[in-house]
């Protein structure tokens, strides 16, 4: 993390409201209605899981700090509002991400390393020719305007640790939710504080049990569904004495706080949706789908 | 947190609005209202990253070379539109580095110059690239050189309210970057510019990094030889703003001799230089020297007492005793003891006399505009004045 947020590029020119993402990405559709009619490809809901969890594993084989991958997966998002997905290879602009964030969170991997690595996940759509990396890299930057700096919601998630007495457990779960929030468009739509607080309060409301709770969303939008919609309830009505004493606690300082409560109930909804979302997500047929695009419009060359 | 005082700047926002000449192939279909330039429709077939930023390009024209170096070259341009407006253009090669993608130091530059925004700071308007592939910054055209080039020219004369105006426009500097979690390490008199109006401007961020976080080591091979800090020569992985300051301390004290004060030749030349003018580093003036990975147990027999007051006041006499307590707060040994920036600009230095002299009254010299030139195409950490200036870039030894 540098600089500060209130006064950063983040803040002034990456931060969308759900409309105006929505009309970019209409219009993409409007400009190239028949690449759009030829390529059908998973609503972008399931993209983003996608996209997501390619970078994962990219960076659980190079074994990457968080918070790269975390700066790979909003470049890529950034990169996508600029962009309309069926002109470029997803797949080359995933190792670009990647490999730039590695160089901006100060841990860089070796450019041939990196190429060598994705072609080991797709071989198909990766030429071993590190010349491509570089230029896609340049692309990347100035589609970027060269706003390289990501703030992200780990550090406020760490410094309230202590404010609100959160247990190790209600850490690790909120930073699980963290992770998980890079599978949506939040990231481009709320101020990483907003997406911290949305995480506690997952994690303290909620608090699906942590044995279960592994990497699959199952559990959590379980527990999500099955505790309804309290956590709204319990927002809007504090006098109720409905609420055990730990989320009254909660409840009570983000009160006192100045955080937009409405900016995290929408958070929340946005996390709801994109578990149920996944449970019906396929890699396999985005996978498919991508494949064929790029390979019949030969964006990979 | 840290605000700057300066309007938001950042005339590369214009670039997210026409900036969508990206892979044209196939997008002919566009509709009218969107067409980009016919000079780019025409080449609708060119490779990718050359259609990039043509918008932001055509804005600017080079003029004439300021300078090269191994890593950049630098332009005097200006606004397409405004000729008067001059900008220094950064042409950052690629090609040398090209199989291995951007070098970090671009990255960094971009990265840092791009969300700072202080009056002490070098503004970058703008980044785009050009055909062949390099990375362009606009720069803020700085014409009246650096504090380097002030120190050492014998005809010009200056005094200790001229100092004092220098050391408070870089300590303002110094402390917007820490105050924004950002470590500068490469601050020496010619990386300091000066703008037409007399500002001092804190240049080349290609060493600069975030503070790391808790425990993440970090390189110690940073800030060039003479204005590295103890901890670093000693091979200190996790450290702070504090090498900052001990660099700011040495230009300061450059400042006042008109000579580089600790002038090593290599670096365990430096730590002995260091040792004989402030002391010798040892368990007793600074916990834990001797565990740091490269520390070098001193010699019994000669050991340096740390240098009080007296000896800052002695060797210092133009910073009369409270600029010399300054000095010497800067010049600690043990970092943890080092003052801060803001400590820096709380001292009582700043308020007593002689008042700064006001920055549009400094002593100034002409031709500083190739001194831009150089300064801006130096790769960061290295001597101007080393035996091999002009071949390429020396092997370093002691990095290896």
């Amino acid at each position: 993390m540098a600089a500060n947020y209130w006064a950063s590029t983040q803040r002034r020119h990456w931060l969308f409201t759900k409309e105006r993402l929505a009309d970019i990405r209409e219009s993409f559709k409007e400009r190239d209605k028949a690449a759009h009619s030829q390529f059908p490809l998973p609503d972008q809901r399931l993209l983003n899981i996608y996209f997501s969890q390619q970078l994962i594993k990219v960076g659980k084989r190079m074994s990457t700090r968080q918070q790269a991958l975390a700066t790979a997966q909003v470049y890529v998002k950034r990169f996508y509002t600029k962009n309309e997905i069926r002109h470029t290879n997803p797949y080359l602009v995933l190792t670009t991400a990647f490999y730039l964030a590695c160089k901006m969170e100060e841990c860089p991997q070796h450019i041939r390393f990196v190429v060598a690595e994705a072609r080991n996940f797709w071989p198909e759509f990766i030429a071993p020719d590190v010349s491509k990396l570089g230029e896609c890299e340049f692309a990347l930057i100035s589609e970027m305007s060269s706003q390289l700096i990501v703030h992200h919601p780990y550090r406020t998630l760490s410094e309230l640790q202590p404010e609100l007495s959160l247990t190790s457990d209600e850490v690790a779960l909120a930073w699980s939710v963290i992770n998980d929030h890079y599978l949506t468009d939040l990231p481009l739509l709320y101020p990483p504080h907003v997406i911290a607080v949305m995480a506690i309060i997952v994690a303290v409301v909620f608090k699906p049990s942590q044995t279960s709770f592994h990497g699959t969303a199952a559990p959590l939008a379980g527990a999500m569904r099955d505790g309804g919609m309290n956590i709204l309830a319990a927002l809007g009505d504090r006098t109720g004495g409905g609420p055990p004493p730990r989320i009254q606690k909660l409840i009570g300082w983000l009160a006192e706080s100045e955080v937009d409560i409405r900016a995290v109930i929408e958070c929340t909804q946005e996390l709801v949706s994109l578990y149920e979302v996944w449970e019906n997500y396929s890699e396999k047929h985005c996978k498919e789908l991508l494949g064929r695009m790029v390979k019949s419009k030969n964006l990979d060359k | 947190m840290a605000v700057s005082p300066l309007p938001t700047r950042s005339p590369s926002t214009t670039l997210s609005t026409s900036n969508t000449a990206f892979r044209l192939k196939g997008v002919a279909a566009r509709s009218p209202g969107n067409a980009p330039s016919p000079q780019i429709l025409q080449n609708a077939d060119r490779e990718l990253t050359e259609q990039l930023n043509d918008n932001v390009r055509q804005r600017y024209m080079k003029d004439k070379k300021l300078g090269e170096g191994t890593y950049a070259i630098v332009y005097l341009g200006h606004l397409r539109t405004e000729p008067s407006s001059l900008v220094a253009i950064k042409k950052i090669k690629v090609n040398a580095e090209y199989k291995d993608g951007l070098s970090m130091d671009a990255i960094r530059e971009v990265k840092y110059l791009q969300e700072l925004s202080h009056p002490n700071i070098i503004a970058l308007h703008d980044v785009f690239s050009s055909k062949d592939q390099n990375l362009n910054l606009v720069l803020e055209y700085l014409p009246l050189g650096d504090l380097e080039m002030l120190i050492k020219d014998g005809n010009i004369h200056y005094g200790a309210a001229d100092v004092k105006a220098w050391m408070g426009m870089l300590a303002r500097g110094v402390w917007f970057c820490h105050e924004n979690f950002i470590l500068h390490r490469d601050i020496k008199p010619n990386n300091l510019l000066i703008a037409t109006d007399g500002e001092v401007k804190l240049a080349d961020f290609g060493l600069a990094r975030s503070f790391a976080d808790p425990y993440l080591n970090m390189t110690h091979q940073v800030i060039t030889r003479w204005y590295r800090p103890p901890e670093l020569l000693y091979g200190a992985r996790q450290y702070s703003g504090a090498v900052d300051i001990w660099s700011m301390g040495i230009v300061f004290a450059e400042l006042l001799l008109r000579v580089p004060f600790v002038a090593g030749n290599s670096d365990l030349d430096q730590i002995t230089k260091i040792c004989e003018a402030f002391g010798t580093p040892t368990e007793e003036n600074w916990p834990g020297v001797t565990k740091l990975p490269t520390y070098i147990p001193a010699d019994k027999g000669h050991i340096v007492p740390v240098q009080g007051r007296d000896f800052f006041l002695r060797q210092f006499p133009t910073a009369g005793p409270v600029g010399a307590d300054l000095l010497m707060s800067m010049c600690t040994l043990n970092p943890s003891k080092r003052s801060t920036a803001c400590q820096v600009l709380q001292h009582r230095w700043w308020f007593t006399e002689p008042r700064p002299t006001n920055k549009e009254d400094l002593p100034r010299k002409a031709g500083g505009s190739q001194k831009m030139g150089s300064d801006l195409t130096r790769k960061g950490g290295e001597l101007d004045d080393s035996p091999f200036k002009d071949t390429a870039r020396q092997l370093d030894f002691n990095a290896m």
